[in-house]
């Protein structure tokens, strides 16, 4: 073979290797001249469960959601409720039980079909029979869990004495209810026409019949690969904003999605809860150039440590069935009440954020109990007395509850792994080893297996996490916290149950939630002295954007929404 | 093709039907055996909603039964739809994702035997020479550095260093959908198994290019091309293509960590997802294409046999 011919044999593989030309994205200068492409383009690391609003699962579907569809009431980008399909607030009787909507006259969907107060009625309905995981936002209209447990097809309490006005009758007055309301899940707002044709299981797989009312429509949608949407076109809400087109691939790592952001692949990065990995963010914050594309927004995410009420060493009333009250709020009467404290305050939170969480920037430490900083009902920083280190008295407090080691032999420590949480597992270990002189063994398993025994409420000492849903303690106490949740196969994994603690929120839950937080404050201390969770931080939403787009950002629950961005000339 | 060769065809498309039955069998037996299920959510606190939901999948039956509704389903196309992503069918959705990955796959492929035959080739022609130090060094390299390592170097190379030296105006453009997309992830795939294929390939040549009837072509005066392509690299590549059976089952199963790292939404993305969401449907899908794939793969290679050795019968 001649030389000429080998060279030409290594272009040939070489060439396999082609590489696109493109135009410029990330860096380099911007205008406030708008670009003339204004197609918003990111990934996320999941894809969503479900684009139908009665079957969301996670905040992945709700920042599509949100954009496709309209409910009574959403949240602004501070989290302040206002109107979305209703033409003010709701008209609210004097006992709190019967609430009026005035709905818009202009509504329709995408598809030009008008919306009445009748597709409201049939939306909730469809959204309670199908029952899932969101069903229980319209669970305080009268007779809607009826419907949920399939004993009759409508719901009592809601009704339409004209096409414009819609009223809902409450069992008992809910402050909170509003603020479900706005959620962009349950209450949305569907085309009946269209569901019924294309099937209730299958309306959600086709752009065609993918039909709600918001400023963006489904333009094309290939299941687990990407989703495409563009602006709807004279809108009846108005002004859509400057993009046109948004473009998601789903299911891409997130090193993959920072490396596409560096060469202007993608516009946004940690959209829809897919955040950058640790040692991307490490890199952006300690770059001076890349820094200024980096935010960390505080997140709405808990994780603690729960204990078993129970069942085991920390069991406040051992042998309770789960659903039984369990507390009464003193170490005498409280077998578990020493261990439990004694385990968190053996716990220094900085020095976990530190080494679970890149030095504290994915999670802050969490000293203010479980409801997150900067929603309604935190205790304030250094509102939990027991998140406080003091590792002399967290060794004195576990001597005099368990002497002889007795209580904690062979105790398992579970947990979902994944690299975060095995880095947190790994030094709860650690210090619990250090600070208490005791051996826990980290059980790690898949989501599914935990929580399978967390709902069998057998569990003795797990790992806890609660992303918030929206901005009212309502949503911790009655999904979590509450007798109702004890029982085997609900939410409240430790069966942790205390009647009195209950009158309290019950009580905030009917008033308006200005006038409620003090109540929930008062039931959070509760949580906190009697230590059902030890929380232990609180989790961040890195975000990073585009020097040339305006207008992203995250509020502590969800995305910006579309209608803000714009893409400048860049 | 002869009358032997189809015969031979057929027999192999039944096994693999039969393959594909049992692996699924043994998929849908074992996962169902796992703990927890893929309803779970923190969200889902009301034991009648995850109730109605298994009861909907007919999760709430036996699993016999499951199993014999399942295959039902199967002999007429129907998968059944995904748990985790409500809605989804999975027997469209696996067509696509099995198109992705087998476009990949055989990119990957080309790239493997493209590079391994050309280097070795090279190195064995230019025995003890330097050209042979650096391509026999480059295939020690490429076998030792696994394909995720290549993934990420190809990454940081084509995308962030290119796109660093060149302004932006040109880098790989990370993703699935466009014919540009293909190249870098097949040859991140590719590489290590060119490795093997450039030693096995040189070592072949050094044999073949050693036997008479190659000293008497080139005596016949033939031109290199026609010496070297056309009756060493020929019979060279016997031992090759026998060990293109088990490449091939490499670079299929090697696909699920590549698909990951570059985003592209082929089987090998869907089989991690599935099994970590415990979406049984879809994974025992997954496992059943899996098994096709690769028992299409190696009746492809075998049919192979006989147009470069004449003397291989069916």
């Amino acid at each position: 073979m001649t030389r000429s011919a080998l060279f030409r044999s290594l272009a040939g593989a070489l060439g396999a290797v082609s590489l696109v030309a493109a135009c410029g994205g990330g860096g380099g200068t911007t205008s406030e001249t708008l670009a003339a492409d204004q197609t918003l383009r990111f990934a996320i690391i999941d894809y969503p469960t479900s684009l139908d609003p009665a079957h969301v699962d996670s905040a992945v579907d709700i920042t599509f959601l949100s954009e496709v569809f309209t409910g009574l009431y959403k949240f602004d980008n501070n989290l302040k409720i206002i109107s979305d399909g209703t033409t003010g607030m709701p008209d609210i009787s004097a006992d709190g039980k019967t609430w009026t909507f005035k709905l818009r006259k202009d509504m329709q969907f995408s598809n030009g079909d008008k919306i009445t107060a009748k597709d409201w009625i049939w939306s909730w309905t469809r959204t309670l029979r199908l029952n899932d995981a969101y069903a229980s936002n319209l669970y305080a209209i009268t007779g809607a869990q009826d419907v949920s447990d399939g004993k009759t097809k409508t719901i009592s309490g809601l009704s339409a004495p004209d096409d414009y006005t819609l009223v809902a009758k409450l069992d008992a007055p809910a402050g909170y209810w509003l603020t479900q309301l706005a959620m962009p899940t349950a209450s949305e707002v569907l085309d009946q026409k269209v569901i019924e044709a294309a099937g209730d299981e299958h309306w959600t797989e086709k752009a065609e019949t993918y039909i709600g009312s918001g400023p963006f429509k489904v333009s094309a949608y290939s299941a687990k690969e990407s989703i495409d949407f563009e602006a709807v076109k004279n809108w009846w809400g108005g002004d859509t904003g400057k993009i046109t087109k948004v473009h998601t691939d789903f299911h891409v790592d997130a090193a993959t999605q920072v490396k596409k952001f560096e060469s202007g692949g993608y516009d946004l990065q940690g959209m829809a809860n897919s955040p950058a990995g640790p040692d991307d963010v490490l890199r952006y914050k300690n770059d001076p150039t890349k820094s200024k594309l980096l935010t960390i927004y505080p997140g709405a995410r808990s994780t603690a440590v729960g204990f078993n009420f129970v069942t085991g060493p920390f069991a406040a009333k051992p042998g309770a069935k789960p659903g039984d009250p369990t507390n009464s709020g003193s170490s005498t009467s409280d077998p578990g009440l020493d261990g439990r404290r004694a385990f968190s305050m053996a716990i220094d939170r900085n020095q976990l954020a530190d080494i679970a969480c890149a030095h504290a920037i994915t999670c802050q430490p969490a000293f203010g109990g479980p409801i997150v900083k900067g929603f309604k009902g935190y205790l304030g920083d250094n509102g939990d007395p027991y998140a406080k280190f003091d590792a002399k008295a967290a060794k004195d407090l576990y001597k005099k509850w368990d002497p002889d080691g007795s209580k904690v032999k062979n105790l398992e420590y579970r947990y979902n792994t994944s690299p975060s949480n095995d880095k947190r597992a790994q030094n709860l270990q650690a210090q619990w080893k250090e600070n208490l002189g005791i051996d826990v063994k980290l059980v790690p398993s898949d989501f599914p297996t935990l929580q399978r025994d967390r709902k069998k409420k057998i569990v003795i000492l797990g790992r806890e996490s609660w992303g918030i849903d929206y901005d009212h303690p309502q949503d911790w106490f009655d999904n979590l916290f509450n007798c109702a949740q004890a029982p085997i196969g609900r939410g409240n994994d430790e069966a942790y149950c205390n009647p009195d603690q209950d009158a309290i929120t019950n009580a905030a839950n009917a008033k308006p939630v200005e006038q409620a937080v003090p109540d929930y404050v008062k039931a959070q201390k509760m949580l906190v002295n009697n230590v059902v969770w030890m929380t232990i931080d609180y989790g961040t939403q890195p975000y990073l954007v585009q020097p040339y787009v305006r207008g992203a950002g995250y509020n502590g629950l969800y995305d910006y929404g579309w209608q803000g961005i714009k893409l400048l000339q860049h | 093709m002869s009358r032997g060769t189809l015969v031979y065809a057929a027999q192999r498309l039944v096994l693999i039907t039969v393959t594909a039955v049992v692996v699924s069998s043994i998929v849908f037996i074992g996962i169902h055996q796992l703990p927890g299920n893929a309803l779970a959510s923190e969200r889902r606190n009301n034991p009648a909603t995850e109730a109605a939901l298994l009861h909907h999948y007919n999760l709430d039956l036996p699993w016999p039964q499951q199993y014999v509704l399942w295959v039902q389903g199967l002999a007429h196309g129907d998968m059944g739809e995904s748990l985790v992503n409500m809605g989804v069918q999975i027997t469209p959705l696996l067509l696509r994702e099995a198109r992705v990955s087998v476009t990949l796959g055989l990119a990957a492929v080309l790239i493997t035997i493209g590079v391994g035959l050309t280097l070795g080739t090279i190195a064995a022609i230019r025995q003890n020479t330097w050209v042979d130090y650096v391509a026999s060094t480059s295939a020690v390299v490429g076998y030792s550095v696994p394909s995720f390592v290549w993934a990420f170097l190809l990454i940081l190379l084509t995308v962030s260093g290119f796109y660093a030296w060149t302004g932006g105006l040109v880098y790989e453009n990370i993703g699935w959908g466009k014919i540009e997309q293909i190249p870098v992830p097949a040859l991140a795939l590719g590489l290590p198994y060119a490795a093997i294929v450039a030693r096995l390939t040189r070592a072949s040549m050094l044999e073949v290019i050693r036997q008479d009837y190659v000293r008497t072509a080139w005596a016949k005066g033939l031109k290199a091309r026609v010496v070297i392509l056309r009756h060493s690299l020929r019979n060279a590549l016997i031992p090759v293509i026998s060990i293109l059976g088990p490449l091939v089952t490499g670079i299929i199963t090697g696909s699920v960590v590549i698909e990951y790292i570059f985003g592209i939404p082929g089987l090998g993305q869907e089989f991690v997802s599935s099994i970590l969401s415990r979406d049984y449907n879809i994974v025992i899908g997954v496992f059943t294409f899996y098994a096709v794939l690769i028992g299409l793969a190696n009746l492809a290679v075998d049919l192979i046999y006989p147009v470069l050795d004449p003397r291989i019968r069916y």
